[in-house]
């Protein structure tokens, strides 16, 4: 290997905590980024009002993840749905509202799917993932796109910056990892510093999983003797994925930027399908491709004024196709597109008052065709419209408040099929109120409370899908009422020295939220004949507490550890007359929770080795409205290990991993009848120059 | 610091060892035994296969035993139980013929056959099977795809050996053909198109069953998907029509044509029943001059009407419900009265009577019951007003007695810890389980409040006493309407305890409100402006202990005394149970349980003593 290779490595969180032992080192460009950073943060009055649940850095690239979605498991009061595999489809459910009320925001733009609202979270890679935000209600900050008022729970992604030091001109990063289930996955990056406020960073993924893995199925007698015991092989659950993304980034002055990111993913995949008696391969396929690009500008004047301006373009295409001879064939196209377009200004009135405004108008279109029956393509599309105004401000220093209003407007108008009308709705008002009090000035501990409406909108599928939409939907509301006690605690001597410190932060939250009007597949008279229909009404009550500890051992070992625990009742109660009626929602523990304990070493020339260990338990539930013996889920935990040393050899990086995921080989199902992997083992080698 | 470190990792170590017990069961496979049912004419017995949704491997075979009245759930898999994944995927239909049965388990893409207990004696692929039919010892099955996929997307009658269970033949028919039915010797099938949206077939094909070729179709009606045969060999079809404009129609071939919804369609004697599921009726027609006759049945009630089978003495019909949780088996006898009714599985679809009523093999008194120990039914909540009443649980606008109970449910079912309050002294709630308490060894039942001891001094506390009575469904009828006894507590005998009192609360009297509630106190959904309450009072406890104005603590047998994790203080034996004379009843089981509350005591600022109820549970269901 020589010098002139350029292969390198590095996950971003350790590039970050290199630079924070040595600020003096860091030049202009990174000081406007931190720069920004606190102009977007650290300077908002309602910073902290609701505090997100973070991870980031090196603590994201060291749990035993591949993708967003198993990041999203270590976070209090999220549930994942997990279709097993690396193909499988992962979406999460924060406090039990529904999927389709968690909005997933990439660099700041909200991730869409109008046809079935739902994003695959498996598809989003953790490797140029810098951090991973959990807000429950809304961002605190009010400077914010009109639309990010509208959700019930908000998970922001945010890809890796460039860092350049005095005199560097590059960075490149090289990765492959390897893995069970003939896991390749190698990964590529190239940061370029063009102009000394402009840069561009270059990102590019290749996953490969043939998604054969072993899945067991036992069942007992009720006297304990064995009724079966059989082992198979899942099918069908192969993946192909490519992701290609591109950014620009200008900063110029201390207070402006701008960026552009464009982004590719194409996939192929077989969908495993349901295991059920007699069949144990499935012949789906899908073939996806997403693609967006996405521009932000953002400037500031008298120190007084902010305007941001977001644009986006999406064209996301799937083509799915069933080579099952045991089922009818079906081949079908469907194309969406998404043009988006948000302005957002805050004034800063007084120091102790901030206002905002924010206007964001969104166009989808989808198409659909089935290839077998030629009756052509039938094409629906929709406008949104959002209105927001925000305010906030501090009374005195202990209290913080936060207030939004959100008006939301849908037109939708379906020009193919004639029976559907034009479905205008009245626009939709929903407020938002947040509070933070903190009682001592010298004592890190804040009561935080919040109250928010939202609405989910149906989909295109609600709406429009071949006999079963129901064009007259109304959206689905929720209310959520939060309070949370947080404490933090420090006591932190630098890394370096040989002295005890550490940092604590717990909190423990309670909350009330009711779902009405909520969108459920309902028979119509006829045989097996679905429609949509706005009957349902849930009710959920649950408790979160969580606690982060890090430890500063001496001879430069720290021990980190992330505690997660989450109680849960969400009853259905549309209806006292039906059987499930104050019954468990489906797929929905009593009980979640998750364990992280991580000891890394740091030798004095700055390498670090280190063990990592997380458990994750999701306790009992259903899988159906009725909680009868049937219906029954059994709890599953999974041990997860991993073992990783990271080397800097002058301006080089090397890391070494390997993981060791569901030690104990488990074999469980997230969903019913979806078997989930046994023990599997993915090793990653990484450079970074 | 290091001490406090020291704490820090003994508590997450704690915490990891939690977790680390918190375990996962085996997965049992056993069958558990329904309410039981009484039939009238007490004979053979019923197979109910219960279709499951799509995806769900939760197709169940379900046998009645008419003789004995179990009903017993999952019978094939108790039967079968090594039969891998159980039953399969969406059944959807099943046959005897013979000494076998025959069912289509449509997405496990098989025809399962059993012999007439339901033990396994093979299976049959057939992809996308939907319906069966019998002749001359052979098997008929229809199904969506052939053996070959076909560009045109027909499907396929496959003939079957019933000795080999080879199949023998195939004959490319109609798109979709869904139920078939033989005269002499064609096969008649009915081409649905059911997945042509706005194209569906109309047809049916004529088989020949000597040269097993399509002679010709017919045209029936739009979307037809059921068929059947009367004496006369006239054929009756159901036509779903579009589901929009074209409405569905019941076609008798070449004769007469019905206007009517119709999931099902059966005939017995010289009448065809007709299932019309969009009016939720039991539509009843002359086979010899298609005149309709009186509804046999009232089904106006059902959700989903669903399955339909006519035998000579009674009338099956299914209510599925939402078709995504249990439904509802209903048998009706011909002159319109309900012989019984019974819960079955996920969309009971498909019925097949058997003439010898079976047992399970083996030890059926260890069946798990699949009973839960937690309340399953709250009757009646008539609290007594108070500073929690219509909060606990919350009144809103448009609720009456029975919203109430419903409401009661969710707090206390299934383990729910919720809470709900009595009010002042004679405000009770009633509530029952899903099966009648048994009264065993020592204690049989807990009942939780929200009682707590001082600390430091256990003998005194937060004690808002309950009194319990229990009662058995002597009439049968399911309402507690039967007589009542009380659980005798330590107090009964106390000179101070006054019996069969009497009180009235009226609407106008809700006037002492404390600061913390400021709410109506009288219960806002009953519409009487008078409550009466009769029972009996205890002396109250109330004192002041080291200035907190606190209750002495009951020796045992009332509700919200004790803590809850006392576990002995909270329950209850039926033993103690007596009449009004005060004299010992010897009950061998009970189904209702009402508690009360026993002190009529204001203490201003913390509001009346007032019985608060968290759940309960009978302590010999083991699940």
């Amino acid at each position: 290997m020589t010098k002139k290779l350029f292969f390198i490595l590095v996950s971003a969180l350790c590039a970050s905590s290199v630079f924070a032992l040595d600020e003096a080192e860091l030049d202009s460009l990174v000081t406007r980024f931190q720069i920004e950073e606190v102009e977007v943060t650290a300077r908002s009055l309602t910073k902290d009002v609701i505090v997100p649940q973070t991870l980031k850095g090196a603590e994201l690239q060291r749990l035993n993840a591949l993708s967003v979605a198993d990041a999203l498991r270590y976070f209090s009061g999220v549930q994942l749905k997990d279709y097993g595999g690396v193909g499988g489809i992962k979406t999460i459910n924060v406090r039990s509202m529904g999927s389709q009320h968690t909005a997933v925001y990439y660099n700041g733009v909200q991730l869409g799917n109008a046809q079935n609202g739902q994003v695959d979270l498996g598809r989003f890679s953790l490797d140029n993932m810098d951090e991973i935000q959990l807000y429950n209600g809304q961002k605190s900050d009010i400077f914010q796109s009109a639309r990010e008022f509208g959700a019930a729970g908000n998970v922001y992604l945010t890809t890796r910056k460039p860092y350049f030091k005095r005199n560097e001109r590059a960075h490149v990063r090289a990765q492959m990892r390897f893995g069970s289930f003939a896991l390749a996955n190698p990964n590529v990056g190239v940061d370029v510093k063009l102009t000394e406020a402009l840069s561009l960073t270059l990102d590019a993924e290749y996953v490969y999983s043939n998604g054969k893995y072993p899945f067991r199925y036992r069942r007992v007698l009720p006297n304990g003797e064995t009724a079966y015991d059989t082992t198979a092989v899942r099918q069908n659950g192969d993946v192909n994925a490519v992701r290609t993304e591109l950014g620009l980034h200008h900063y110029y002055r201390t207070t402006g930027f701008w960026r552009v990111h464009a982004y590719n993913y194409w996939s192929e995949r077989g969908v495993p399908g349901a295991i059920v008696n007699n069949v144990w391969r499935n012949g789906e396929r899908l073939w996806d491709r997403n693609s967006f690009v996405q521009a932000t500008w953002q400037d500031e004047w008298f120190n007084r004024w902010s305007t941001r301006l977001l644009a986006k373009y999406a064209n996301d295409y799937t083509h799915y196709r069933n080579y099952d001879e045991r089922l009818l064939p079906s081949d079908n196209e469907y194309l969406q597109q998404e043009a988006y377009v948000s302005l957002a200004n805050k004034v800063r009135l007084f120091n102790w008052w901030d206002l905002s405004l924010a206007y964001d108008y969104q166009y989808n279109a989808l198409n659909r065709e089935n290839l077998l029956i030629n009756e052509g393509k039938e094409f629906f599309d929709r406008h949104s419209y959002w209105l927001s105004a925000a305010t906030a401000f501090n009374v005195k220093e202990y209290l913080r408040l936060q207030a939004s209003v959100l008006m939301t407007a849908v037109t939708q108008r379906p020009t193919s099929a004639s029976e559907h009308s034009d479905k205008s709705q009245r626009p939709k008002v929903t407020p938002g109120l947040f509070a933070s009090f903190k009682p001592y000035p010298k004592i890190d501990l804040s009561l935080n409370a919040f109250y928010k409406q939202s609405y989910r909108y149906p989909t295109f599928n609600d709406l429009y899908y071949t006999d079963l939409g129901n064009a007259n939907l109304r959206p689905e509301l929720a209310r959520q009422h939060s309070v949370e006690l947080a404490y933090k605690i420090s006591n932190v001597q630098s890394p370096l020295s040989n002295d005890f410190g550490y940092e604590i932060a717990a909190s423990a939250s309670y909350y009330y939220n009711r779902v009405t009007d909520k969108i459920i597949a309902y028979p119509k008279g006829q045989q097996f004949r679905w429609t949509m229909l706005n009957l349902g009404t849930v009710k959920i009550n649950g408790v979160d507490a969580k606690a982060d500890m890090s430890f500063y051992l001496p001879l430069r070992f720290v021990l980190r550890t992330r505690l997660n625990y989450t109680y849960q009742t969400a009853v259905d109660v549309t209806n006292p007359n039906d059987t499930y009626y104050g019954h468990q929602i489906p797929y929905i523990p009593w009980h979640s929770g998750s364990v992280v304990v991580n000891l890394d070493w740091e030798s004095r020339r700055g390498d670090h080795y280190g063990l990592n260990y997380s458990f994750i338990y999701v306790g009992e539930r259903y899988c159906q409205q009725e909680n009868t013996v049937y219906n029954y889920v059994q709890p599953w935990y999974t041990h997860d290990l991993s073992l990783y040393g990271e080397w800097g050899i002058r301006r080089w990086w090397l890391k070494a991993y390997i993981e060791i995921n569901n030690l104990l080989g488990q074999d469980y199902e997230v969903i019913q009848n979806y078997p989930m992997p046994k023990q599997n083992i993915r090793c990653t080698l990484a450079f970074r120059y | 610091m290091h001490t406090r470190f020291q704490i820090l990792i003994g508590c997450w170590l704690l915490a990891v060892g939690c977790w680390l017990t918190s375990c996962r069961g085996d997965e049992i496979i056993y069958p558990t035994l329904g309410d039981p049912i009484t039939d009238e004419v007490r004979q053979g017995g019923l197979y109910v296969l219960c279709e499951g949704n799509m995806g769900s491997n939760k197709a169940r075979l379900d046998y009645i035993n008419l003789e004995s009245g179990t009903y017993y759930s999952n019978w094939y898999g108790a039967q079968n139980p090594r039969q891998l994944k159980e039953l399969g995927d969406v059944g959807n239909d099943i046959q005897q013929y013979g000494n076998r049965l025959y069912a289509v388990i449509n997405c496990s893409h098989k025809v399962e056959v059993m012999d007439l207990q339901a033990r396994h004696i093979g299976q049959i692929e057939i992809p996308n099977c939907r319906y069966l039919a019998f002749h001359d010892d052979k098997l008929y099955v229809s199904a969506y795809v052939g053996s070959i996929a076909d560009p045109e997307l027909l499907g396929s009658v496959f003939e079957v050996d019933t000795a080999s269970l080879a199949i023998t033949r195939e004959v490319k028919v109609g798109h979709q053909p869904d139920e078939l039915c033989i005269v002499d010797d064609r096969l008649y099938v009915c081409n649905s198109g059911g997945y042509l949206t706005n194209r569906y077939d109309s047809t049916l094909s004529v088989i020949d069953l000597h040269t097993f070729t399509e002679k010709e179709k017919i045209v029936v009606g739009l979307n037809p998907t059921r068929v059947c045969v009367d004496a006369q060999k006239h054929l009756w079809v159901c036509c779903q029509g579009n589901y929009a404009k074209r409405k569905p129609s019941v076609v008798v071939v070449g004769l007469q044509r019905i206007e009517t919804g119709c999931a099902n369609i059966a005939i017995q004697g010289m009448t065809a029943y007709i299932l019309d599921n969009e009016n939720n009726r039991l539509r009843a027609f002359s086979t010899i001059d298609f005149t309709e006759q009186e509804q046999p049945v009232d089904i106006s009630a059902f959700e989903h009407p669903y399955a339909l089978l006519a035998t000579q003495d009674a009338l099956y019909v299914s209510d599925a419900k939402n078709y995504v949780s249990s439904g509802v088996l209903h048998c009706f006898a011909y002159d319109g009265h309900e012989r019984w009714r019974a819960k079955t599985g996920d969309i009971p679809g498909h019925l097949c009577r058997v003439t010898q009523a079976y047992e399970l093999y083996g030890d059926t008194t260890t069946m798990p019951t699949g009973l839960s120990p937690f309340i399953h039914r709250v009757y009646e909540f008539v609290p007594a007003p108070g500073q929690f009443v219509n909060e606990l649980p919350k009144y809103e606008e448009g609720d009456n007695a029975e919203t109430m109970c419903r409401k009661c449910e969710v707090a206390l079912c299934n383990n729910a810890t919720g809470t709900i309050s009595l009010g002042g002294w004679g405000g009770y709630v009633t509530f029952g389980f899903d099966h009648s308490v048994e009264n065993g060894e020592g204690y049989d039942l807990r009942i939780l409040g929200n009682a707590f001891a001082m600390s430091g001094n256990a003998a005194y506390g937060s004690s808002e006493p309950g009194i319990v009575l229990v009662s058995k469904d002597e009439n049968g009828n399911g309402l507690p309407d039967d007589t009542w006894y009380e659980l005798k507590g330590s107090l009964y005998d106390d000179p101070q305890t006054k019996h069969q009192v009497t009180k009235t609360y009226t609407r106008e009297g809700d006037t002492i409100h404390n600061s913390f509630h400021q709410h109506p106190y009288y219960p806002q959904w009953i519409e009487a402006d008078e409550l009466t309450f009769s029972g009996s009072v205890l002396p109250s406890q109330t004192e002041v202990v080291n200035g907190q104005t606190v209750q002495r603590i009951l020796d045992f047998g009332y509700v919200d005394n004790k803590p809850n994790k006392d576990i002995e203080g909270t329950s209850f034996d039926l033993s103690w149970a007596v009449d009004e004379q005060g004299k010992a009843v010897e009950l061998t089981s009970i189904d209702f349980v009402r508690v009360y509350t026993a002190v009529d005591e204001n203490n201003g600022p913390t509001g009346e003593i007032s019985t608060e109820i968290s759940g309960a549970i009978d302590l010999h269901i083991n699940n």
